[in-house]
């Protein structure tokens, strides 16, 4: 019983990871809450469903022309909604609360175009899981555990080794200063609006083999992903990956006692005892202006 | 005309919910975002007493307007410490909490399947229940709303409020106890939205957890914000134009599943857009900063 809780928390974990990394990313150079990454998450679900299943597409390469679609939503959401508020200085709640409405006119967009109705990714027959000591687990959750976890570390890689990498910390660090050694802070946010997304994108087509596609999935994701990120310490890379696996561990564990309606109500109520108690999270060094 | 009348009095019923709200976030600053749990504490509480315990709905209003204050003094303590949009999510977070609550807690709440049959109110004997004498029920307690919260924006209280929102720290160099204003807020704040909630359950007859969800909390947000914040004009403009305007694509003879998410369309774009060229809003002086 423990070890399948645990096994099912390491699973739903590297989904969390995963969202909540490439939120992380993105806070990282911008610095407010990008909620309408949960919607760029459902759009590449509904994406991979509608290249692999719709048009009969292999579905290696629909999983990447889906995360290549989140990519480019990602860019245009900054492009046209988050571009026109940073150049009127607007505050983090106006940020936002733009991405809400970004969120709300999206997800319903894509209830019109698809429907209200449950979607599913799976194809073949359901096969039997392996045994690991007393857990069942099955050869899609090892591909998900195994897909999120090469996707952080190339991701560590990209952003620790390359010259690209080192431009986005920079920036990160101190915008006005990158600026000042030549790099366009404006690029620098596009790609890591770029690859964050893509990340998502990744995490919703991943969900989507496990389980269902349906428009409000996105909602309960960026949910997560926020307080995975937040709990790890906000902006901080390795904090995202520990916050994800914490709160998919928690949450699992947690069913164990409290019935698994509760799942959300428990993620918020770690969140608000981690702002109120220790707003920076477990890994977080500095102290986010923000917060008091 | 019936149908015209059902209008009114939702409208007259989100208006109190944009007044309560606007108090809390348009004149003191605080961003909230789980209002609807409160609007879902008045009604449950409401529901459930004179269902189960045949109390009159008189009663009912006025302990869920009660309930909604204690869960406003609750989700108040989070905006003691944060600011802005970590606030915004504290507070969604106390949404989707009380929300849950609904949901799950089966043995009280019926869960998902919602309360049925919730008596209408009466006065004298005589029961309110055409939608003539709900609308002017509404209508009063609309007009007691704006004349409490016009007493408490305009005077002194209200300076202490405002200064609040502007310069927290130049008003506690003053000697005002900010926490203090800002407990109070929450809880006149959310004793109305109870009011609001327990109307709404007693007119509708029946309620379900998804009418109080965190989309609901941004809807009647926006509200405030589209009217203009620190405005009761504008609240009261707000909510009438946001829920009759939605009304009006029932008439271009669209489907119902085309319907609702092109409400919510509207919504979305339309909060996206006022962030953009006005988050004053319509009729408001000041925008968040």
């Amino acid at each position: 019983m423990f070890e399948q809780l645990f096994v099912n928390g390491l699973i739903a974990g590297g989904i969390y990871a995963l969202v909540a990394l490439g939120f992380s990313l993105i806070y990282r150079t911008v610095k407010f809450f990008h909620f309408a990454h949960g919607i760029v998450y459902t759009a590449a679900a509904y994406v991979a469903y509608s290249l692999a299943i719709q048009l009969g597409m292999h579905f290696v390469l629909a999983f990447a022309l889906a995360m290549l679609f989140a990519g480019i939503l990602g860019v245009l959401i900054d492009r046209t909604v988050y571009s026109p508020l940073r150049r009127k200085n607007a505050s983090n709640l106006i940020f936002l609360l733009a991405s809400f409405g970004v969120f709300v006119f999206l997800q319903n967009l894509i209830q019109m175009l698809y429907g209200a109705q449950i979607l599913s990714l799976r194809t073949g027959p359901v096969t039997e899981g392996y045994h690991v000591f007393s857990a069942v687990i099955t050869p899609i959750q090892i591909t998900i555990l195994a897909v999120s976890v090469a996707l952080m570390v190339v991701l560590w890689l990209f952003i620790m080794k390359t010259k690209l990498g080192k431009a986005m910390r920079a920036v990160s660090d101190d915008p006005i200063g990158a600026n000042v050694v030549g790099i366009n802070p404006e690029k620098t946010i596009s790609l890591s609006f770029l690859i964050g997304s893509a990340l998502a994108g990744a995490a919703g087509v991943l969900i989507a083999l496990e389980t269902n596609i349906e428009p409000t999935m996105g909602f309960s994701a960026i949910l997560k992903g926020i307080i995975a990120s937040i709990v790890g310490g906000i902006g901080n890379i390795p904090g995202a990956m520990f916050g994800g696996f914490f709160l998919g561990i928690a949450e699992n564990l947690g069913i164990a006692w409290i019935p698994s309606g509760w799942k959300d109500a428990i993620s918020f109520g770690i969140l608000i005892v981690f702002l109120l108690v220790r707003p920076r999270g477990i890994l977080g060094i500095r102290t986010e202006k923000e917060v008091l | 005309m019936e149908y015209l009348l059902h209008i009114l009095v939702i409208c007259g019923i989100y208006s109190i919910l944009t007044l309560s709200l606007n108090l809390v976030v348009g004149y003191t600053g605080l961003a909230s975002l789980g209002h609807a749990a409160f609007f879902c504490v008045g009604a449950y509480i409401s529901a459930l007493l004179s269902l189960n315990f045949g109390l009159s709905p008189w009663i009912g209003l006025l302990l869920g307007a009660c309930g909604a204050a204690a869960a406003g003094a609750v989700i108040s303590v989070p905006s003691l410490r944060l600011k802005g949009d970590y606030l915004a999510l504290a507070t969604f977070g106390a949404g989707v909490i009380v929300y849950q609550i609904a949901k799950n807690w089966v043995s009280l709440t019926r869960g998902p399947m919602g309360l049925p049959g919730i008596p209408s109110f009466s006065i004298f004997g005589f029961a309110l229940d055409s939608t003539w004498s709900y609308l002017i029920l509404v209508a009063v307690l609309t007009g007691v709303t704006v004349f409490v919260l016009q007493r408490l924006v305009g005077g002194a209280y209200g300076r202490v409020l405002r200064s609040i929102r502007d310069d927290e720290i130049a008003s506690e160099a003053l000697g005002k106890h900010t926490d203090k204003y800002k407990l109070q807020v929450f809880v006149v704040g959310a004793f109305f939205a109870g009011i609001a909630g327990s109307l709404y359950a007693h007119y509708i007859t029946f309620i379900d957890p998804s009418s109080f969800t965190v989309m609901e909390s941004i809807t009647i947000l926006l509200m405030v914000i589209f009217g203009g914040m620190g405005s009761i004009k504008g609240s009261l403009v707000g909510a009438t134009l946001l829920v009759i305007f939605p009304e009006m694509l029932r008439f271009l003879g669209m489907p119902s599943s085309i319907a609702a998410p092109m409400r919510q369309m509207i919504y979305g774009l339309l909060l996206v857009v006022l962030m953009i060229r006005r988050p004053k809003g319509v009729l408001g002086k000041y925008g968040f900063r």
